[in-house]
């Protein structure tokens, strides 16, 4: 519709308009003729459009053929050239043909003489449909035969499953086959639901439409007779018709009085990714990034997954040795050390105002924690984080100390303690430098605190090994939010096997535990005794700092102006957020690295700096804000003691339920066959995982990638193995017919290299797991070629042991549904490629896969396929069934259902085609419709 | 198709003869008792626009036409293996001019015949099934496509023997592709259709410099790193069975289904997003008893007529470029009375030919009238 003539479509009703808009509804007579004549303009507007289009075509492709005519010829004219010498045969022969047709007698009289010299190329032309009579036929010339490929459907290598498009489904969609032997076409299709289709699909209103109805509107009015016969004639009902002519107003309007509006328009959309705040512009991250593959547009995942948020938060990240060196012009260091020391100082100086009297209890949650409150609140990142970061401060500390103590929680094996207290360290030394604030307010109670709370921890510790120093990491970590409470800190202590820790830590926490600040330094205590050293200087240096600081305070007031200027947009804010969850209260590093560009480093001091302030003012300005804090505080003990007793219970039923988890994986493993493996999907579960996990109702046990904490019961444990090497039953995942996972299992990791590069020191003794095969992709070289049985076979390059992993089978990965229309085309071109790999999904490697689809079926194989987990996703593995040697082709069992196989799968060695065990299309090829 | 909205029908021409041109049967010949399924004009070069070639059964025949309704035998070629069976032909040649013959079948083999010198030139194995359809590109005549029952299409260089492109994958026809086209001018587009009841036009323009490379390869022609093309950039729905011959019309497309009649229509792209866009359906040329797959049509060298067969042995000459389109001549013989599987219409019309599935070759010559 591109170029409707426009002087065609002039209005031919213009004039007639006003008149015929008032008379109206008269008779449906006159309405129908408005619009038959309308609706012949518009015809006729359409054959003169073709009629045009084509005529331009013709124009074209004149030119076209033309230049190809030339192209034609002038080959001839520069070949004859070169080509004089030797004359090709086709042109010889059509000399002759010609030279016979034109004087036949003559060129029969020539032939005969020449006969006799008759060389390989002399047979010439026949003349056919003249009256000449043939005098010998054509000796054809023989095409020696090559040898012809076997059949094969053009695939694409996969070296990893993907999930089906949409658009390649078979579901719904009509399919038509033609009987290689009766050459006829017939229409195939499950069911006849299944040939209704969307056939009522609501189509939009198309230019010409509402070009009709424009035109009648505008000459009879929109009664809802015109509408009738309307809708009649664009075959639609009435009020649709309706609501688009009122569309069609509004765009009539718009377009009136939009050309100020445009231009707004365009201003607006100029910088909307700005005006976005954080969470809108990240939409597509959320979309389109796959957090368990870590790539975007993930195709095995796809898009859109749904986000699961781990419990476990990752601690925020700072480097060790940054510490005082400005990161640029603009750093609050190197611009203004002080004023923002003003700020500070400005601050507690209001709080501890307002509250004379119980310093040491005010200014703690003020100042020092303000911090930590920031930083859990964005960690939590939520709109009910907000609400909860007000509340309390007893839960900012036990998150902070939750926050501490995963950053040595993160590294919770043995024999890693170097690294271990090299990250550990930084956040240590900015927790201790914001209690240097709190301790010089507090007039130095809390140093006094700290410092033999340290002094004694570190003596017990020293005389610990190294198990408890791992323990005095593990504690607080298991704990999080229920950190106060001395039976939660016995339930996890108790939990995991450092007994010798928990009495001491359990004591000393009790005892502090009724000032909160002392709580934290007990934290922080812990944390520091962990790591086993390298305490002594940071705080003294930093408390040191900061009065250092203090003194140019007078200096600098006026510099607290700098950098008000630009006020914070909503993605910037939503930024810094996020910096803050990631780098912690660095500022130099949360402008280099999220806000580069848009905001200095002393933009973020400042701004960090504000709104620690208004938290702390919310704190600082009610009297009683703190008491309430503490009932609330209180509430949150107690309720979380309910959650605690509910815990209890869940523990209670720890055993029962894990035998039970166990008891499936085992049943599984006993009758494999007939139970097929459960789809996993993450579960979004904040807590130790209840009744309502989505893992748990679906039969799996939850994997790294579930939202739920690591200490959940129905999570998978991994392996211990230390000399199995994991390839026996005894190893538990072996066992359940997963692979190793270095994230979960204890001994099996990988290293880099030959191990002379900086490799961390070895956990275990020199163990090599053998069960990570798929995951690390070490299969062996195998070799397209013909099958000796049939069609094409999968040989193997190298030879190997009983057992060992030669590759993966990879496909496409369909729903069972899709899987049955699909089995029932292969079926019928007797080749397929279908595996059934779970309960919700199968693989098809028809027409993506790699070569081991060509493995062909034998009753006697000498390789085995089984699906193994490999970091939540089901894969299909072939391993050798017994010792291989090089060259030789691989079988395996596909295991059909006896009664469902088809006919030419029971003799395996006729056909080329393939099925595996059970998969639902087999047995359905009958039904022909 | 479903009904068309208002505004957007196509013109559809109308079976009244023009009475415009007649035409007159002046050849017949019985070339075998095995269907012939390809018959084709040389346009590659002047020098032999009357030489023509056809296939059927194991064997490929090149004949010349002659004044007079007569019809030479020029070249014939049989394949060895007896159960080979082409379905297509189409004339190439090598790059310093000579004139090559390219056939495909049902084992999948591409047969590269030198008709200069009389000798099979190569035989390109790569098709998983049998070959549809090849073409030949007008610009560069050394290129050919074939379309395969692999759900594949393949750019070969016939010079070098090397497999360029390979047209499938993610984005590719799901069942048999049945019929491919060059574009007359835009040297990287092609055009196939097939079983899926789609058209999909495909840009080799991003893999051109492989089509480069495949004219300077010296290595074996196996080592030459063949792309996979997987994505076309138009995909249209405007059949709702098999697609079995397509032909560019310029930068509108001939297609034909099952259904009666010739659709012509264009396809509208949109240039930000491949795959997606619109068609609309200009003109549609009806043909009576057309309704069984692999009746191919074909048309004359500028474009100004095509013919096709239908399943009763007549055949329908539509003036493809007016609108409404005209039916120049309807053609049928008492004894024609088997399904015609293609047409080949020479240079400037005058001549056609017609194939049948009983293995006979008609001859149809143009008669002066008006």
């Amino acid at each position: 519709m591109a170029s409707k003539g426009s002087a065609s479509k002039s209005d031919p009703t213009k004039d007639s308009s006003v008149m015929g808009s008032q008379e109206t509804s008269g008779n449906g007579k006159e309405i129908l003729s408005v619009i038959d004549s309308v609706k012949k303009q518009v015809a006729a507007d359409r054959s003169v459009s073709i009629k045009k289009r084509m005529e331009d075509n013709r124009q074209k492709l004149l030119g076209v053929s033309n230049h190809l005519y030339k192209l034609s010829t002038e080959g001839r004219t520069s070949r004859t050239n070169d080509s004089d010498r030797s004359i090709d045969l086709l042109t010889k022969r059509q000399k002759d043909a010609l030279d016979m047709h034109n004087g036949v007698d003559a060129s029969n009289g020539d032939r005969d003489s020449s006969s006799s010299q008759e060389d390989a190329h002399a047979s010439t032309a026949v003349l056919l449909g003249s009256n000449v009579p043939v005098k010998n036929a054509v000796r054809p010339i023989k095409l020696s035969e090559v040898k012809r490929l076997p059949p094969y459907t053009t695939w694409i290598f996969l070296d990893r499953n993907q999930r089906m498009t949409e658009d390649q489904s078979v579901v719904g969609r009509r399919r038509i086959y033609y009987d290689q032997n009766g050459g006829e076409a017939l229409i195939c299709s499950d069911s006849e639901e299944e040939l209704i289709d969307d056939e009522e699909e609501k189509r939009s209103f198309v230019e010409s439409e509402d070009y009709i109805l424009r035109m009648t509107a505008k000459e009879t009015g929109l009664s809802d007779e015109v509408l009738e016969s309307l809708a009649q004639c664009f075959a639609r009902s009435p009020c649709e018709v309706k609501a688009r002519y009122e569309i069609l107003i509004k765009e009539e309007k718009a377009v009136g009085g939009s050309k100020n509006g445009d231009n707004e328009d365009i201003l607006q959309n100029g910088n909307s990714f700005l005006d976005k705040d954080l969470d809108a512009a990240l939409d597509s991250f959320d979309n389109l990034f796959c957090r368990r593959c870590l790539v975007f547009d993930c195709r095995l995942h796809g898009c859109s997954q749904d986000l699961v948020f781990p419990a476990e938060k990752q601690p925020s990240w700072c480097p060790a040795d940054e510490e005082n060196i400005p990161c640029g012009p603009h750093c609050y260091r190197s611009l203004n050390i002080d004023s923002c020391q003003v700020l500070k100082s400005q601050r507690i100086a209001r709080v501890s105002s307002s509250m004379n009297g119980d310093l040491e209890e005010k200014n703690v949650p003020s100042s020092g924690f303000t911090g930590t409150q920031i930083l859990s609140r964005k960690k939590s990142s939520g709109p009910s984080a907000r609400k909860r970061a007000k509340s309390c401060q007893s839960e900012s500390a036990s998150s902070n100390a939750k926050n501490i103590s995963e950053s040595s929680d993160s590294e919770n094996g043995p024999g890693q303690d170097t690294t271990s207290t090299h990250h550990s360290s930084p956040p240590k030394t900015k927790l201790v430098g914001k209690c240097g604030i709190s301790k010089r307010n507090s007039k130095r109670v809390a140093e006094r605190v700290l410092v033999c709370m340290q002094k004694r921890q570190k003596k017990m510790l020293a005389s610990d090994d190294c198990d408890s120093f791992v323990s005095g990491g593990l504690c607080p970590g298991d704990m999080k939010p229920k950190s106060n409470s001395c039976k939660e800190n016995e339930d996890t202590s108790s939990s995991s096997h450092k007994n010798v820790k928990s009495p001491t830590s359990g004591r000393s926490r009790r005892k502090e535990s009724s000032t909160q600040d002392g709580h934290k330094f007990v934290q922080s205590d812990v944390l520091d005794a962990s790591s086993n050293d390298i305490n002594t200087d940071p705080p003294a240096t930093s408390s040191d700092d900061n009065l250092r600081k203090e003194e140019f305070v007078d200096e600098n007031v006026y510099k607290q102006e700098l950098g008000d200027n630009k006020p914070w947009k909503a993605i910037e804010k939503g930024l810094f957020e996020k910096g803050a969850e990631i780098f912690g209260r660095s500022s130099c590093l949360i402008a280099r690295n999220l806000l580069n560009g848009m905001k200095t480093c002393w933009d973020v001091f400042q701004y960090m700096n504000c709104s620690e302030s208004k938290l702390s003012c919310q704190v600082g300005d009610g009297a009683n804000s703190l008491v309430e804090g503490y009932s609330k505080g209180n509430n949150e003990v107690r309720r979380r003691s309910r959650f605690l007793r509910r815990r209890g219970r869940v523990r209670r039923l720890k055993y029962t339920w894990k035998s039970a988890a166990y008891h499936s994986i085992r049943k599984r493993i006993t009758e494999r066959k007939d139970q097929p493996c459960r789809q996993y999907n993450p579960c979004g579960c904040q807590t130790a995982c209840g009744k309502q996990c989505a893992c748990l109702q679906n039969g799996t046990c939850c994997e790294k990638y579930c939202g739920c904490p690591k200490s959940c019961k129905n999570r998978f444990r991994g392996c211990h193995c230390a000399k199995s090497q994991c390839r026996s039953r005894q190893c538990p995942c072996f066992a359940a017919d997963r692979e190793c996972d270095p994230d979960v299992c204890r001994n099996c990791w990988v290293s880099c290299g030959d191990g002379t590069f900086g490799v961390p020191s070895q956990r275990g003794d020199n163990y090599e797991c053998r069960n990570m095969k798929l995951l690390l992709k070490q299969q062996q070289r195998v070799l397209l070629g013909r099958s000796d049985v049939s069609g094409w076979g999968a040989f193997l390059k190298n030879s190997v042991g009983k057992h060992e992993y030669l590759g993966e089978y990879t496909g496409e990965l369909i729903s069972h549904r899709e899987a049955d229309k699909r089995g029932k085309i292969y079926d019928r071109e007797n080749s397929s490629f279908l595996f059934n790999l779970n309960d919700q999904f199968v693989l098809d490697a028809y027409r993506k896969g790699d070569k081991l689809k060509f493995a062909n079926h034998s009753p006697d194989p000498n390789c085995y396929a089984k699906v193994i987990m490999v970091a939540g996703d089901h894969r299909v593995g072939i391993f050798a069934k017994e010792r291989i040697c090089a060259g030789e082709e691989l079988f395996y069992d596909y295991r059909y259902e006896p009664d469902r196989a088809p006919a030419w799968a029971r003799k395996p060695e006729a056909s080329g085609s393939k099925k595996e065990d059970g998969a639902p299309s087999s047995g359905r090829a009958k039904k022909l419709a | 198709m479903a009904k068309f909205a208002l505004g957007s029908e196509p013109v559809v021409g109308s079976l009244a003869l023009s009475k415009k041109r007649d035409y007159r049967v002046t050849n017949r010949l019985q070339e075998g008792k095995r269907p012939l399924y390809a018959v084709v004009f040389n346009f590659i070069d002047s020098r032999y626009f009357n030489v023509f070639a056809t296939v059927g059964g194991n064997r490929v025949t090149v004949y010349q036409c002659l004044e007079g309704g007569v019809i030479a035998v020029l070249q014939s070629y049989i394949d060895e293996d007896k159960d080979e069976s082409f379905y297509t032909v189409s004339w190439a040649c090598n790059i310093d001019g000579t004139p090559f013959i390219v056939a495909g079948g049902i084992n999948g083999l591409i047969r590269v015949i030198d008709a200069g010198s009389e000798k099979i030139h190569k035989s390109f194995v790569g098709h998983g099934d049998s070959v549809n359809e090849i073409r030949t590109q007008p610009l560069k005549p050394s290129l050919v496509v074939s379309a395969s029952k692999d759900e594949s299409v393949r750019l070969w260089n016939v010079h070098t023997g090397i497999c360029i492109l390979i047209f499938s994958g993610a984005g590719g026809h799901r069942n048999e592709v049945l019929s491919v086209d060059f574009h007359p001018s835009d040297i990287y587009r092609i055009a196939s259709c097939g079983m899926d009841n789609t058209v999909k036009i495909w840009s080799m323009k991003e893999f051109w410099t492989y089509v480069e490379k495949s004219f300077t390869w010296t290595d074996l022609p196996s080592k030459f790193p063949t792309k996979y093309v997987q994505f076309p950039v138009f995909i249209a729905s405007v059949h709702s069975n098999y697609v079995d011959c397509n032909r560019w019309l310029g930068d509108f497309i001939l297609s034909k289904s099952v259904d009666n009649e010739i659709v012509l229509w264009e396809p509208k792209m949109k240039d930000q997003s491949p795959g997606e866009g619109s068609v609309d359906i200009l003109q549609k040329y009806p043909v009576p008893e057309c309704d069984i797959w692999f009746i191919k049509f074909s048309c004359d060298f500028h474009y100004n007529a095509a013919a096709i067969g239908n399943r009763e042995g007549k055949i329908f000459v539509w003036e493809l470029q007016s609108s409404p389109p005209v039916l120049i001549a309807k053609l049928s013989h008492a004894q024609s009375k088997s399904p015609i599987r293609q047409t080949a219409v020479s240079f400037d019309g005058s001549i056609i030919l017609s194939c049948c599935e009983d293995g006979t070759i008609w001859r149809w010559d143009a008669v002066a009238t008006s």
